[in-house]
């Protein structure tokens, strides 16, 4: 992926600007092919978006397989819905909304919670943080504890910097409740990570 | 919070996901099933199962008619369109059906139009079988006005015809599962 230049703040950046809006035209481009049913431009927005769905879906799943699946079906409705996708926001994003909704909607028919929390514990990390930073793979940990409503606020918020107001509507929450979760799994995770700091 | 921002936002599935997506979407095109539709479609079914219910004990039960039954008084209420007499009594519908049912089929077509063509279709094949049914008990009444069976069975085919309307209010209110995106 091409890095974007550092901008120091009050500077124009129409470079970066531009490349944004060549890419987004180009993106629509792949959207429009998609929806007159090109199979290979849907693979196209697959190839692009696959990661940052995967790595939702694992996020808020906890859940190796359970976030393939989620992934899966998050595309497969994706598909389905090209019609309603109106480019007001990249497409990632719009993938973002349907991968929640997914992994909600698999959770109210799931019973796993508990499983989930074990399954975590004894399957090798696939997040890579961006810094190899022992602090991060605790909080990551800490993170996979959570009660699951917390978690995904946490997860929207803080790690996919979601407005309050997006977090709720993606969750079917109030904003308030979007602010009390994220007030909750501050406080859990502040105790997690204080109590293993004190055993190590 | 700032280490949070810092965590990594992708990650790579272990097996490439595409081949299973490329099938599942090159499949013939099937409806999405929303909990809006799967609602209706289940409205529907116990729709037909409540008609289909009426109309087989009308029709069983014709070749079966007992003219040793103690007589009833024919009622005016004994009607397709049902003039007003004690509701609850075993072979009366009165006011408080009336009221229910005027309520329930004004707001009825709006209800519908919301459905999809086919469980539209469904819901009013329904609704048409019950009033067949009602229609048909009511001419079998005229040549045996006496017969408690066919009073019984024209009473139940108005309840089956209110229950089904209500249903279809009912379901309307219901919540539906999000599908602005």
């Amino acid at each position: 992926m091409r890095a974007a230049k550092p901008v120091k703040a009050g500077q124009p950046n129409t470079g970066v600007e531009a490349l944004g809006a060549l890419e987004t035209v180009d993106e629509l481009r792949w959207v429009e092919m998609a929806r007159a049913a090109d199979t290979a431009a849907f693979e196209k927005l697959y190839r692009d978006n696959v990661d940052k769905v995967y790595g939702l879906c694992l996020r808020m799943s906890g859940n190796v397989s359970e976030a393939e699946d989620c992934t899966q079906e998050a595309f497969i409705q994706a598909w389905h819905k090209l019609d309603m996708f109106r480019g007001d926001s990249a497409f990632g994003t719009w993938m973002h909304r349907i991968a929640v909704n997914v992994v909600l909607g698999r959770m109210r028919k799931s019973r796993r919670e508990q499983d989930r929390i074990r399954a975590v514990s004894e399957v090798a990390p696939a997040l890579v943080t961006m810094a190899d930073d022992g602090g991060l793979r605790d909080l990551e940990q800490a993170i996979n504890e959570l009660p699951r409503s917390a978690r995904h606020v946490f997860v929207l918020h803080a790690v996919y910097g979601y407005s309050h107001g997006q977090t709720g509507e993606m969750l079917g929450i109030a904003e308030g409740t979007s602010k009390a979760q994220l007030h909750r799994a501050r406080r859990l995770l502040v105790q997690q990570l204080e109590s293993e700091n004190y055993a190590h | 919070m700032a280490k949070a921002a810092k965590l990594s936002t992708s990650a790579s599935p272990a097996r490439d996901l595409w081949p299973g997506i490329e099938q599942a979407i090159n499949k013939p095109a099937v409806p999405v099933r929303t909990g809006w539709h799967a609602g209706w479609v289940q409205a529907a079914a116990v729709v037909l199962l409540i008609a289909g219910s009426s109309g087989l004990t009308y029709f069983t039960m014709r070749g079966e008619r007992q003219s040793t039954l103690s007589p009833v008084v024919q009622t005016q209420a004994l009607m397709v369109e049902p003039a007003s007499a004690s509701f609850g009594s075993r072979y009366n519908l009165g006011p408080g059906y009336l009221d229910a049912r005027r309520t329930l089929s004004s707001s009825l077509d709006e209800h519908l139009a919301r459905l999809s063509p086919e469980a539209r279709a469904a819901v009013r094949e329904s609704i048409k079988t019950i009033q067949d049914a009602i229609r048909d008990i009511n001419n079998a009444l005229v040549e045996d006005p006496g017969s408690t069976l066919l009073q019984e069975l024209l009473i139940n085919a108005y309840r089956d015809e209110l229950s089904v309307m209500k249903q279809v209010d009912g379901i309307a209110d219901a919540a539906m599962y999000r599908e602005d995106i």
